[in-house]
């Protein structure tokens, strides 16, 4: 196993240890920002396996999930539990979505080393000072203790969240983005979960025989990085910068866009810029908490997109001008 | 469902549930589908009675609550448990595969409302008309904006900032192109890069 990942695992129980100190003592001793350090590597370097409630918008869902990482290599399954039965496999980079019902296996590729925890803040609160962040209290998740860390927004323009902490391994059992009014926008919590147990390769392999299924494969973008554009925000909340200029063109499309990646550290925000043949659209739409806002800006379609309250993908929409 | 349990569901998702009774309460909700959607339920409840944005099947809210508490459920309210895809919005065939699949998928989750062939309006117009706004926001309808919303949680991803809602709703969102492919195969073969063997 990765040295960090033995680490991350064993050092509150080292810590603790040291200070002579019972775990609640120790979580409350220890600082906020080592937390989120300590989640973040533990979140890349824990085998677990259980099940996570989800509720967002109503919806209440659950997910029995298996994750594990030799190597270096994520390998995950994820079962929905309601529906159909959708079947999640990811084996490195490549992930099939299994449909039962249509016979079907969906291929995509993911390029990058997230999982489904990844949105989780990472070690640095690098996020510099939009955001207040402390240890609120010791809970229990799942029958284990936890600790809960809060990351607390100092404006309107950008969500907070709520993280049950793992006291033993730092690993989050449950979390909580919160609304500029308080409320919650999304909450994910294991119902049991087991932490760094051994995983059978059969708990990663499909349900299903996918062996006369249609294999169907995902298109895909293209993606010109570090672009240079003439296109800016006027009036960025505070706390937010450009952070990646791309050229992209969409799946169905020959069309390059300029999507321009804007982040506080915590929340990102994209605008995609396209030329348009007259018509276009405006105003707003959401999925879950995240939210979009389109305006026509000398002619082009502007379109702002993040996991950001709307007035913040408002403002920048409609504050993107061209120099 | 008991009243007992349904207090329990209540006093959970309000956060004032014991750890203990939660711990427990969570198990069995994981197992039971029908305390998910009570559960649910109530947070939805928990979220018009704060005041926020309308949603979509919340117009008659104190029915609602009668109809939970009384364990009675007016025929007309229907729960944003498992909205069937609005139909009339749907992309036509032709587009691209996970334009098609996504925008299906984002209407199945949550949404019900609708801005396809919304006039085009200033910027300033259309901050007014937000501003006003306790009606539900719409869900994009539109593959381009799907296809953003895709992009954007590609690209959060690649800075280590990728959540557990993109991942699922991009997921959701391929998965309900194969299923409208089924539905379509005649017209879709242009749109999908289908290979006969398992590779």
């Amino acid at each position: 196993m990765h040295g960090t990942a033995v680490k991350s695992m064993l050092w509150p129980a080292l810590l603790a240890g040291q200070l002579g100190c019972s775990s609640a003592a120790f979580a409350e001793r220890v600082e906020p920002n080592e937390w989120l350090g300590r989640m973040g590597a533990a979140v890349q370097a824990t085998n677990y396996e259980g099940t996570v409630i989800r509720i967002q918008d109503g919806k209440a869902e659950a997910l029995k999930v298996v994750h594990s990482v030799a190597d270096g290599v994520i390998r995950e399954k994820v079962v929905t539990q309601e529906g159909s039965g959708l079947e999640i496999i990811r084996n490195g980079n490549e992930v099939h979505c299994i449909l039962p019902d249509s016979k079907s296996v969906l291929v995509e590729e993911w390029d990058d080393q997230s999982t489904l925890f990844s949105t989780l803040p990472s070690s640095e609160v690098r996020f510099g000072n939009e955001y207040d962040v402390a240890v609120v209290r010791e809970d229990r998740v799942a029958g284990r203790q936890a600790v809960l860390v809060a990351i607390r927004p100092h404006d309107e323009y950008r969500y907070g969240h709520r993280i049950w902490l793992d006291v033993e391994t730092a690993f989050p059992l449950q979390t909580k983005l919160i609304a500029e009014d308080g409320s919650a926008i999304e909450q994910v919590m294991f119902a049991d979960i087991t932490l760094n147990g051994e995983i059978q390769a059969s708990s990663l392999a499909p349900t299903y025989s996918t062996e006369n299924f249609r294999w169907l494969d995902a298109p895909s973008r293209h993606v010109s990085r570090n672009v240079e554009t003439e296109w800016h925000s006027t009036d960025l909340p505070r706390g937010f910068r450009a952070v990646a200029t791309h050229g992209e063109t969409m799946p169905g499309s020959e069309d390059v866009v300029t999507h321009i990646l804007y982040s506080d550290g915590l929340a990102n925000v994209s605008v995609f810029i396209a030329a348009t043949d007259g018509g276009g659209r405006t105003g707003p739409s959401r999925v879950g908490g995240s939210n979009s806002f389109q305006a026509i800006v000398d002619g082009f379609q502007v379109t702002a997109v993040g996991e950001v309250p709307a007035l913040t993908v408002q403002q920048i929409a409609t504050s993107m001008t061209r120099r | 469902m008991n009243d007992a349990i349904k207090m329990q569901i209540s006093a959970f998702v309000d956060g004032e549930l014991p750890d203990a009774e939660a711990d427990l309460l969570l198990r069995r909700m994981s197992q039971d589908a029908t305390l998910r959607k009570q559960a649910a339920e109530y947070f939805e409840m928990g979220r018009a009675m704060r005041g926020e944005a309308a949603i979509p099947g919340m117009e008659r809210l104190q029915e609602r609550i009668a109809a939970a508490l009384g364990d009675k459920v007016p025929d007309a309210i229907e729960v944003a448990d498992d909205p069937a895809p609005n139909r009339a919005i749907r992309p036509l065939v032709g587009v691209t595969l996970a334009a098609s699949v996504a925008l299906l998928a984002i209407v199945g989750l949550q949404f019900s409302g609708g801005v396809a062939d919304s006039p085009v309006v200033s910027p300033d117009t259309v901050a007014d008309t937000v501003d006003d706004a306790s009606y539900t926001v719409p869900a994009p309808v539109d593959d381009e904006l799907v296809r953003y919303f895709q992009s954007h949680g590609a690209t959060a991803s690649e800075l280590g900032a990728n959540g557990m809602n993109t991942r699922l709703v991009n997921l959701r969102l391929s998965s309900e192109v194969v299923e409208e492919e089924d539905a379509d195969s005649a017209d879709d073969d242009a749109a999908v890069d289908e290979t006969p063997q398992q590779p």
